[in-house]
């Protein structure tokens, strides 16, 4: 476990009387592309909200047995700041969702909850995350209008970037991607490829060839199982598992 | 994978695929099987007719190459569909170059049947019948996706190389008298090689076959497992 960033552990969850989870057992590498794929309502976007604790906001969600540990740490410990959690554990949702305010603003945000920064210092960090986020080029000369007037694929670079703004060290996906046309969402992947050096991403997706291009592992789940986690090479040429196979060949229902 | 997949039109272009592949081999064999026969029995007719629609499996193998891109770019198949995509088309290849072979052997069957009768030709029948069981063979590890057959081609294949090493020196023998049928022995010479040939591309066909089913790739692997072999290495010392 302690080579793991992320350690899922006996994990069961419920939406009230419903299990939505059950028995997850789930080591993620530390700085790689984790994917997790499945059918919908297999539980894959609600195992990727557990490990922040968004399912916390749900009255009717609860884990009822096992946990998630971070670099060895129980999140649902008594300890634990949930506030601080989520900024150690970052989120981007399917829709773009930048706040009704400037570019700078929006990237500034999150930063600015932190305590007030001087403003070289504010300006440097939000440039540092611009770029990281593969976006400072394109707004580099208008940071001072409404997000809402860049394209869709910049409105989500633009919230990659907020969240990577207060140095996150897991970023969780949540189809990133599905509101894209290719050309953005090509530039999205490009720039999960290079931020894995940095962070460790976990993406929920149900384009599997976005899964096969952009994760080092991918984990198969189905009727809140998981079927089958090993190299995304593997089990996108040869799966172990006859369930695997039937869904990535398109064999499925 | 028997199951249908969610795209009827996918499960269509692949049977469609994985039909010319059949139709390509069995249009192979048929060749090969004419232009032995033109050479065992004299019949320059049916030498000219395997030259002639050798053009049939070239079409093939490019209708093959194509579908299988077409495949690939529209339906972007994955694990075993992208397994049986990549082998259907190297078996078009080895297929196209088995037919090749055919090719080579009638035209050198013409030149014989046009000189004197050559008893000698009677030499390459067992080696041909070998050859052609390790093709057949191949062909049916590629439809069941067969990994053992496909894998116990090698070990047959020696067996026939060792067969046509034998002929080659039998008639390298007769050769130094051969009283003025030196060429059309030497033709004979270079069909056994022909055939010798359809016997590797066939073994590379088993291979691709037990890639098909067990997504391995085992080419090369006596090669490599001989210069891993310690007792090897200590015998060289």
């Amino acid at each position: 476990m302690k080579h793991s960033s992320i350690a899922i552990s006996n994990l069961d969850f419920s939406y009230g009387s419903s299990p939505a989870l059950n028995d997850i057992n789930l080591e993620i590498p530390a700085k790689s592309v984790t994917a997790f794929i499945g059918p919908s309502g297999c539980g894959k976007s609600t195992l990727l909200r557990c490990i922040n604790r968004m399912n916390d906001e749900i009255p009717i969600a609860k884990i009822t047995r096992g946990g998630i540990y971070l670099d060895g740490i129980d999140i649902h410990d008594s300890s634990v700041d949930v506030v601080k959690l989520r900024r150690d554990v970052g989120m981007v949702f399917q829709k773009s969702n930048p706040f009704p305010r400037s570019i700078y603003d929006n990237v500034a945000y999150g930063l600015r909850l932190q305590g007030s920064l001087p403003k070289s210092v504010l300006d440097q960090s939000i440039e540092e995350a611009l770029r990281a986020a593969a976006l400072w080029d394109e707004v580099k000369d208008r940071m001072n209008e409404s997000a809402f007037g860049l394209s869709g694929g910049q409105q989500q670079r633009l919230c990659i970037a907020r969240t990577i703004a207060v140095k996150p060290s897991i970023v969780l996906m949540d189809e990133p991607c599905s509101a894209l046309d290719p050309i953005a969402t090509a530039k999205v992947e490009e720039l999960i490829w290079d931020l894995k050096a940095h962070y460790t991403i976990v993406i929920v997706t149900h384009n599997m060839q976005q899964a096969s291009r952009v994760s080092d592992k991918t984990a198969f789940f189905y009727m809140g199982n998981l079927i089958e986690f090993s190299e995304t090479s593997r089990i996108f040429s040869n799966p172990r598992v006859k369930k695997t196979e039937e869904y990535i060949t398109g064999r499925f229902g | 994978m028997n199951s249908q997949h969610i795209f009827r039109d996918f499960d269509k272009a692949i049977d469609a695929l994985r039909a010319d592949v059949l139709l390509m081999a069995s249009l192979t064999r048929q060749n090969l099987e004419r232009a032995m026969c033109s050479l065992l029995e004299r019949n320059i007719d049916l030498a000219r007719a395997v030259i002639a629609d050798d053009s049939d499996v070239d079409d093939l193998e490019r209708k093959i190459d194509q579908s299988g891109m077409e495949i690939l770019a529209r339906f972007h198949p994955m694990a075993s569909d992208l397994r049986l995509v990549v082998t259907s088309m190297k078996m078009a290849h080895n297929l196209e170059r088995i037919s090749d072979h055919a090719v080579n052997i009638a035209k050198r069957s013409k030149k014989i049947c046009k000189s004197s009768v050559l008893e000698e030709v009677g030499l390459a029948e067992p080696l041909y019948s070998m050859a052609d069981s390790i093709l057949r063979d191949s062909l049916m590890a590629y439809t069941d996706a067969n990994a053992e057959l496909g894998q116990s081609l090698k070990a047959r294949d020696k067996e026939l190389d060792r067969l046509q090493k034998q002929m080659v020196s039998a008639l390298s023998r007769r050769l130094e008298d051969s009283n003025g049928r030196s060429e059309n022995l030497l033709h004979l010479i270079f069909i056994a090689g022909s055939i010798e040939r359809i016997g590797d591309l066939a073994v590379n066909m088993g291979e691709d076959a037990f890639f098909l089913g067990e997504a391995r790739d085992i080419r090369h692997e006596s090669r490599k497992n001989l210069t891993l072999d310690p007792t090897e290495e200590s015998a060289d010392d």
